[in-house]
This record gives structure tokens, C-alpha cells and sequence, in this order.
């Protein structure tokens, strides 16, 4: 599935106004939600806490996209594993968020490596077909094993992260917080060699296997980066919805994620991921009492924004697709 | 042993069905480089539009123009989902798979809000006739599969073997660059293995129906065996595509008899990682290298 031209950095000289503008607004869009709580509260807060860690799952779902050209349909399972392992360390160890976060992160990255490496070789087609089926075999296994997974109840997440700030306002800062950590990660990653090897690969597999970058690395490495992004937002997900359960990532978990990425533009940056989490959250919520409207309208939404992107004028779209990957 | 044999025989009888949908995946993927993440919601479509018309929600006829109306319907659709991602699918392949999806994502939620989302039972009308063959438990039912799965793959390989639009087909998932420069209607193949494509999974989601129940997610969960069978015989092999429905439908059956019967998304799962460890190109690709 190699496709869109990614423009690597020629476009220099226009570059860096640009990119001073947006950090502009990213940096006002932050403070503007960081003063939020104090204005909102109660209600308002927790479903942005949620919408924020969906973000980062959604910038986990795009960095595939942008860094492989490739599409997962499993990434609800790579957030769960890190929301379960959230609550398996609190449960077992007494740990609190702030400790398992990295082995949330460890855990997503390694499934992401178990599932990704028996397709490292041939077309992206395989790994989508074989994350579709992961989605489809997670309830089961979690049901299965209830005594460790808490079954259908799933699991709750009780402890402070924070000891002495209010849970309301962790649920809502470390979320953002590690939103904020997250794109500024990725924004550094951009210029390594790494995402120059893997932009290289996307673009051309034949050209970057004869200086050396091997296509199964890549993928591998790809995937990696991506699940363990992905195991980051499923911990400041179970954190902040305090509970984890079977019923929150099934194969609609994966489908919706993909959605939002679409709805996002695939976007790396926090406005773009924050419109993606807002989509994925408030959605629901909004068509609450429309339950059978709601997969049409998912659907109508990402036909719409793929079908409207590609309407676009070239050039423009490919500043939105991969020019400033 | 008794056991063992009448499980093959069954697993074989499902396998078939998992094998049409499998073709019609392939057929789409060979001809236009899309996997269609829709199938199984547009089969399920399918199968609850014929349940509609001789349920008694829209009509109360015969199965024979229920067949044929839905028939023609889901050509309708068929046509209108590929025209509907028609624009992208020359631009990228990425794209068009995830269009798919929302493609996909519509057809379920029609089913949902036409039919809502009780589970609702489809008999097909076949005599209740059976015969005991040795271990072999012979019912009407599974010579229908057969009959039906054998006459359609029959009918299917006169189509791509003897006819132009068969002809042409074949060229393009050959190679599309080439066929175009010949003057080939690349859209006109594409438009072929939709609506191919759409039939069989209509088919395979009627038959499969008496063996499950119909819900708004049956069918689509079915499908995932059929994208395990197009795994297991390589993604773009139309023989494949059978010989894996075949393969899946009798692991399958084994696995839940003598394992446990409640993992069978994980056992596809497992299947699906075991067999590109193993075969990356699908079961009856001939190894070899690539030139570059």
C-alpha cells in the first residue's frame, strides 16, 4: 500500500513561518485548555480528560498512516493493553499511574511487535487483515480469563496518580499532559534519522532498501512506536474513566479510532488530534438517542472527509496528508 | 474416528461458504488493489433484505422473487458503493480500503435501523430430507452448499475463463497499467468483480444463515473467516481463496470440537499469524524471488 507522495522537506523556505504560526495556535489552544477547569467543571472536565486520551490514541493510529502507509484495524487492542496493565499493576502491585505508565507503553509496543512481525514481509494488507482479527479475539480471551481480567465487570483504577490534587483535575491535566509530551516526542522524532528512514521506506521501498534501510525493520519499528503510543492513551484512558472492560474495545473500539484518525486528517499535531478525540467522544454522547444513526454517521463522516480531502486541489492536499508529516 | 470424519464433513460443508466470500474479497482485491472491509455488512444486507421480503416486513412472497429482487438490489448496491469510492481507488490504495470501511459502517447501520438489532431466524426452503453415510450425517441442506458453492464456482470460472469481461479480468489483475494502454475499460473490470463479488456474498450469506441465526453482526463476523480463508490462500489466488475456505472451515470445526468452543475469533487469529509466518504469499504460492 505505498501511495501519496510524501513532499520531504524541499518546501524549506516556507517552512519555518508556517510552522511558527501553528505552534502559535498550538501553544494558545494549550493554555487555553489549561485554565479550562477552572471555568467548567465536574462534567465538562472528565469528558475532555477522555477526549484527550482518545486523542492520543487517534495520533497512535495516524503515525501508522503517515510513517508505514499503513492501516490497522486492531489499535482498540493495543489501547486496552495498556488500560489493563494499568489495572493489573494496581490491582497486583499496588502501583499507581504514573509508575505503570511505562510498562503500559513497553506492553503496547511489544504486542505491537508480536502482531506486526509475521506480515514484516509482504503488503500492508496482511497486518490490516491480522489486526481486524486481533480485534475480533480480544472480548473472547478477556472473558475467558475473568479472574485476572475481571470478565465482564472489567477492572477498576482507584488510585491517585497525584497524591493530594483533586481526582478530577488528574483526570483532566494528565491526560493533557501527556497529550502535550506525546506530540512534543513525535514533533522531536520528526527530525531523526529514524522517521527520515521510515518517510524514506514509505516512499520508496526499492530506493531505501539500496541505502541500507531494511522495508521488515521499518515495519516493525513503525508498529512499535505506534502500539506503545497506543498503550499511553489506553492507560490515561482507564485512569481517567477510572474503569476498564471488555465492552470498551471491541472491533468498534478499532473502527472508530481509524475514524477519528480520518476525521483528524491524520494529524500529528494537538489541535488536529484534540478535533479527532472531540469527534470520537462527543459524538456518542450527542446521538445518544439515535443508538442506530450513529455507525451511519461514522461512516457518512469518513466518506465524507476522504472523499472531500481528495477533491482538494493536489498541492493542498499534500501539505495535509504527509507534507508536514 | 466417527467424530473425526463427520467433522471434516461438516467443516467442509461451511468451508464452502467461507470460500465464496473469500472469492469475492479476492475478486475486488485482484481487480482494483481494495480489500473491502464492507463485504460482510453488505452481505448481511443481503441476507436480511431477503428476510425482509418473505418475513413479512416489506412483503410476504415466495423465496423465488424475494431471490431475484434482492438479487437485483444488491447489484444496486454493489454498483453504488464502488462508484462511491471510485474516485479514490486510482489514487490510493490506503485510502480506498479505509473508504471501505465507512462504506461498511453505513450498510450496518441500515441493517440496524431497517431491521433493528434482534437476531431473527431465516429457513431456507429446503425439504427436511437426510441420510446417514457410514459416520457421515448427509442432510438437504449441506448437498444445497455444495451444489450451490460447487455450480457457482463453476459458473464463475467459465465467466473468467471464457468470456471478454472474464478475459479482460484477468488482464488487469495482471497488469492494470498494461491493459489500459491496450484500451482496456479499467472501471468496467472494476464494476465486474463488485458486483461478482456482491452476489457471492449474498449467496454464502443466505446459506450460512440456517447454521447461525441472523443478526445485524452475524454476517460481518462471518466474514472474518472468510478474510482468514483469503489469508491462508494468499491474498490475490482465486484457487487460493477455496482451497482456504476449505482449510478454515474444517480447522475450525476441530478446534471448537476437541478445544474449546468459545475462542473461535482467536483461533482465526492464530491461524492468520501462523500461516504468513509461514507462507507470506498464501498456501499455493511458489516460492521464489522478486525482481526489482
Amino acid at each position: 500500500m505505498s501511495s501519496a507522495a510524501i513532499s520531504l522537506p524541499t518546501e524549506a523556505p516556507a517552512r519555518p513561518a508556517t510552522r511558527r504560526w501553528t505552534g502559535g495556535i498550538s501553544a494558545l489552544g494549550v493554555a487555553a485548555l489549561l485554565v479550562l477547569p477552572l471555568v467548567f467543571s465536574g462534567y465538562w472536565t472528565f469528558t475532555l480528560g477522555l477526549c484527550f486520551a482518545n486523542a492520543i490514541a487517534i495520533i497512535s493510529v495516524s503515525f501508522l498512516v503517515r510513517y508505514a502507509g499503513e492501516v490497522s484495524i486492531g489499535h482498540g487492542v493495543f489501547v486496552a493493553a495498556g488500560a489493563y496493565t494499568v489495572a493489573l499493576m494496581e490491582k497486583y502491585f499496588g502501583l499507581s499511574l504514573l509508575a505503570s505508565l511505562p510498562i503500559a507503553a513497553a506492553v503496547g509496543a511489544v504486542l505491537g511487535i508480536i502482531f506486526a512481525f509475521p506480515s514484516r514481509n509482504i503488503s500492508g494488507i496482511y497486518l490490516a487483515v491480522a489486526t481486524m482479527a486481533l480485534a475480533l479475539a480480544l472480548p473472547e480471551v478477556l472473558l475467558h480469563y475473568s479472574s485476572i481480567s475481571g470478565g465482564y465487570e472489567g477492572l477498576y483504577v482507584k488510585l491517585d496518580a497525584i497524591p493530594g490534587v483533586a481526582k478530577s483535575m488528574q483526570r483532566y491535566y494528565l491526560p493533557l499532559g501527556g497529550l502535550v509530551v506525546v506530540v512534543l516526542l513525535l514533533r522531536h522524532f520528526r527530525r531523526s534519522r529514524q522517521a527520515m528512514a521510515l518517510l524514506l521506506i514509505r516512499t520508496s521501498a526499492h530506493a531505501a532498501e539500496s541505502f541500507g534501510v531494511r522495508r521488515s525493520w521499518a515495519r516493525l519499528s513503525a508498529m512499535a512506536l505506534s502500539a506503545g503510543i497506543a498503550g499511553i492513551a489506553g492507560a490515561l484512558l482507564s485512569f481517567s474513566s477510572s474503569t476498564v472492560s471488555p465492552n470498551s474495545f471491541t472491533l468498534w473500539t478499532s473502527i472508530f479510532l481509524l475514524v477519528g484518525s480520518v476525521v483528524s486528517l491524520y494529524s500529528l499535531s494537538i489541535m488536529g488530534s484534540i478535533i479527532g478525540g472531540l469527534f470520537l467522544t462527543l459524538m456518542p454522547l450527542l446521538l445518544a438517542g439515535a443508538g442506530d444513526w450513529v455507525p451511519i454517521l461514522y461512516g457518512s463522516a469518513l466518506l465524507a472527509v476522504v472523499l472531500g480531502v481528495n477533491a482538494l486541489p493536489a498541492k493542498l492536499r499534500a501539505r495535509l496528508e504527509g507534507g508536514q508529516a | 474416528m466417527g467424530d473425526l470424519i463427520g467433522l471434516v464433513w461438516s467443516g467442509m460443508v461451511s468451508g464452502c461458504l467461507y470460500a465464496m466470500g473469500a472469492i469475492g474479497i479476492v475478486l475486488i482485491y485482484k481487480s482494483s488493489n481494495v480489500v473491502n472491509f464492507a463485504h460482510g455488512n453488505l452481505a448481511g444486507l443481503a441476507a436480511f433484505l431477503v428476510f425482509g421480503f418473505t418475513g413479512g416486513i416489506f412483503a410476504n412472497w415466495a423465496w423465488g422473487p424475494a431471490f431475484l429482487v434482492t438479487l437485483a438490489i444488491i447489484v444496486a448496491v454493489m454498483a453504488l458503493s464502488y462508484f462511491l469510492i471510485a474516485p479514490l481507488v486510482f489514487k490510493s490504495d490506503l485510502t480506498s480500503t479505509i473508504a471501505t470501511l465507512g462504506v461498511g459502517l453505513i450498510a450496518q447501520g441500515v441493517t440496524q435501523l431497517i431491521f433493528g438489532s434482534n437476531v431473527v431466524s431465516l429457513d431456507l426452503p429446503l425439504p427436511a430430507w437426510k441420510t446417514q453415510l457410514g459416520p457421515i450425517r448427509v442432510t438437504a441442506y449441506d448437498l444445497a452448499v455444495l451444489g450451490v458453492t460447487a455450480s457457482a464456482i463453476g459458473l464463475l470460472y467459465v465467466l473468467i475463463e471464457r468470456t471478454r469481461i472474464g478475459i479482460a479480468f484477468r488482464a488487469v489483475s495482471a497488469n492494470p497499467f498494461a491493459s489500459r494502454v491496450c484500451g482496456l475499460n479499467l472501471r468496467r473490470v472494476h464494476l465486474f468483480s463488485w458486483v461478482v463479488a456482491g452476489l457471492l456474498g449474498l449467496v454464502a450469506s443466505l446459506l450460512i444463515v440456517p447454521t447461525t441465526f441472523l443478526s445485524s453482526t452475524s454476517v460481518s463476523s462471518f466474514m472474518l473467516q472468510a478474510f482468514a480463508a483469503a489469508v491462508v490462500g494468499g491474498f490475490a489466488s482465486l484457487p487460493g481463496a477455496v482451497v482456504g475456505g476449505i482449510f478454515i472451515g474444517v480447522l475450525m470445526n476441530l478446534l471448537s470440537f476437541y478445544v474449546a468452543a468459545e475462542f473461535n475469533n482467536t483461533y482465526l487469529l492464530a491461524t492468520i499469524l501462523l500461516v504468513l509466518n509461514a507462507f507470506p504469499k498464501g498456501v499455493l504460492a511458489v516460492r521464489g524471488g522478486a525482481r526489482v
